[in-house]
């Protein structure tokens, strides 16, 4: 039983990436950015086939957070160069993306057995490797949550922060629109995809298919962990929506412990998010303040 | 010449497909530390002019310089490192996401780009620049030092636009462009933001360019008065001429320019 809650831990910290990326460009950038349903396949696609052809898992992790930053650079450049919609840019992206994550990997599914991460020296937990990976993938998501912290603590996060929440005002304050959204946008999917590769390595295999519906994923974890913490700051916002990324996996585990068969779980997925979003317009008390911007 | 503005042309098409030229060879010259202030009836070309300057639209022809910086072919955003900018709209000056010290600190650097690795560097704002905030709003006599902290959206109409005048006097700029600051706001507000624009102008000593609709306004601020009509000057009176201006003149002037 504990083995069940364990696994949905670990998963919802591997995929707290996707959460984190989404927050960035969603609530911060205020783009609707569906590049991330590409980008996370990318990520895991691209770590691997690195992997597979004998890379170190580390050095393929930072391959596959350059290749999402360089699938939301034509995210971002097809939306401020062309004058495309944020929308229709993502979906651009995203559809291509499925081609070349295709092309790269060779085939539909690459097995990930017998991966070697390095995870043998930390201290057994007494439940196998699941332990293992609950404080391995616990360090690299609070390293991720202080990485975006200090990014947009800084002045740099300050001109992103202002971009969203104001355009006109940061344009008269000497922000360039297209650089911060671009800079943006890729280091949202550069965390998207280190999701994805992290998603593949723990769940042992990576799919063309594992992008889909990653945004309302994402979506998912960022309103829950709203929602549930009422964070007041950005770095408590970061660690709500990873909250919020573990709580996500907590209530689908929940949802196959009560019977529901894993065809339905993309409808249990988008049920949830409809009902986190209805609790958030409703304004219950404890539940109020999902669409507060920060 | 601080701000140097020749042969301008601009225009724009009309419903119905007919093209407007607005401004036509346009000329204008303001020199350094000048307070001049822009009236005229609506579509004279007033705000056209503050947004031609500061880039949010094109010219189609002429030049544009300030301090002798050809600016025609920069962006807005580039534009705005030399060029404060207080708009109409209260809601268009500031974020109401962040606070009141990360609104004026972004305000403050914008001298330099925030996308090189040197914005990287250090948490911003951070204790100090919100006690050097705290101090300037005091010394302004601001009465929201002690809201530093509070996000700018919980703020009123007239604070906001307080704070948008505070931050467009920030980062030394060598023209201050204001856009009816004060059309959206009540007496009460309006007389507390142009005492504080009287008094950032005169201590910066930065060429100001406002537009206002208020002959109050026109008569009792800045050191030279222009009125526009269709794109081209009708009236400029500095001085002594100035001084001389009474309601009456202006109201009359105003409505010679309507039938006319």
């Amino acid at each position: 039983m504990f083995s069940i809650w364990l696994g949905a831990y670990n998963q919802g910290l591997a995929y707290a990436g996707l959460a984190l990326g989404v927050y960035l460009t969603l609530r911060v950038l205020n783009f609707a950015d569906i590049t991330v349903d590409g980008s996370f396949a990318l990520g895991g696609g691209m770590a691997a086939v690195l992997i597979t052809n004998g890379l170190n898992p580390a050095l393929a992790l930072l391959a596959a957070v350059l290749s999402g930053a360089l699938a939301g650079c034509v995210t971002a450049l097809i939306h401020t160069r062309l004058g495309v919609n944020d929308l229709f840019a993502g979906i651009l992206t995203s559809t291509g993306l499925y081609s070349i994550t295709l092309r790269l990997m060779g085939r539909s599914n690459i097995p990930l057995i017998n991966l070697d991460l390095g995870l043998d020296p930390l201290p057994d937990m007494g439940s196998g490797g699941d332990g293992d990976w609950a404080i391995a993938l616990s360090l690299v998501v609070i390293g991720l949550v202080g990485l975006l912290a200090l990014l947009l603590a800084t002045d740099l996060g300050l001109a992103l922060r202002a971009l969203g929440n104001n355009p006109t005002m940061a344009r008269a304050n000497a922000v360039s629109g297209a650089a911060g959204l671009t800079l943006g946008i890729a280091i949202a999917n550069g965390f998207v995809a280190l999701a994805g590769a992290l998603v593949a390595y723990y769940q042992g295999f990576a799919d063309v298919t594992m992008g889909f519906g990653s945004l309302i994923l994402g979506l998912g974890a960022v309103i829950v962990g709203e929602s549930v913490c009422r964070p007041r700051s950005i770095p408590m916002a970061l660690f709500a929506v990873v909250i919020g990324s573990i709580l996500f996996r907590f209530m689908i585990a929940l949802a196959l412990q009560v019977g529901l068969e894993p065809v339905d779980l993309k409808l249990v997925t988008a049920l949830l998010l409809l009902a986190a979003l209805a609790l958030g317009r409703l304004r219950l008390p404890g539940l109020a303040n999902a669409g507060k911007r920060l | 010449m601080s701000l140097q503005i020749e042969g301008l042309c601009w225009g724009h098409s009309q419903p119905g497909g007919s093209w407007r030229q607005l401004f036509k060879d346009f000329k204008l010259e303001c020199p350094p530390a000048q307070f001049l202030v822009l009236i005229g009836s609506n579509g004279s070309g007033k705000s056209t002019l503050l947004n031609l300057i500061a880039g949010s639209l094109t010219l189609q022809a002429g030049s544009l310089r300030l301090n002798s910086r050809p600016l025609q072919h920069l962006k807005d955003y580039r534009r705005a490192r030399w060029i404060g900018r207080v708009m109409q709209n209260p809601l268009d000056g500031t974020a109401p996401g962040l606070t009141i010290a990360e609104n004026l600190r972004l305000a403050e650097s914008r001298r330099r780009s925030p996308f090189r690795w040197q914005g990287l560097l250090g948490i911003r704002p951070n204790k100090l620049d919100v006690l050097r905030f705290q101090e300037l709003l005091e010394s302004l006599e601001v009465p929201l030092a002690d809201r530093i902290n509070t996000p700018v959206g919980q703020l009123s109409g007239g604070q906001r636009q307080t704070i948008s005048l505070v931050m467009a006097t920030l980062a030394e700029p060598e023209l201050l462009l204001l856009d009816e600051h004060t059309a959206a706001l009540d007496p009460k507000a309006e007389a507390r933001v142009m005492q504080l624009t009287e008094r950032l102008v005169r201590q910066l000593r930065t060429t100001t360019l406002m537009v206002t609709h208020s002959l109050e306004q026109a008569l009792n601020h800045g050191d030279r008065l222009l009125m526009l009509h269709e794109g081209s000057v009708r009236g400029d009176w500095s001085g002594a001429e100035k001084a001389d201006l009474s309601h009456t003149n202006l109201r009359e002037l105003y409505g010679s320019a309507k039938v006319s």
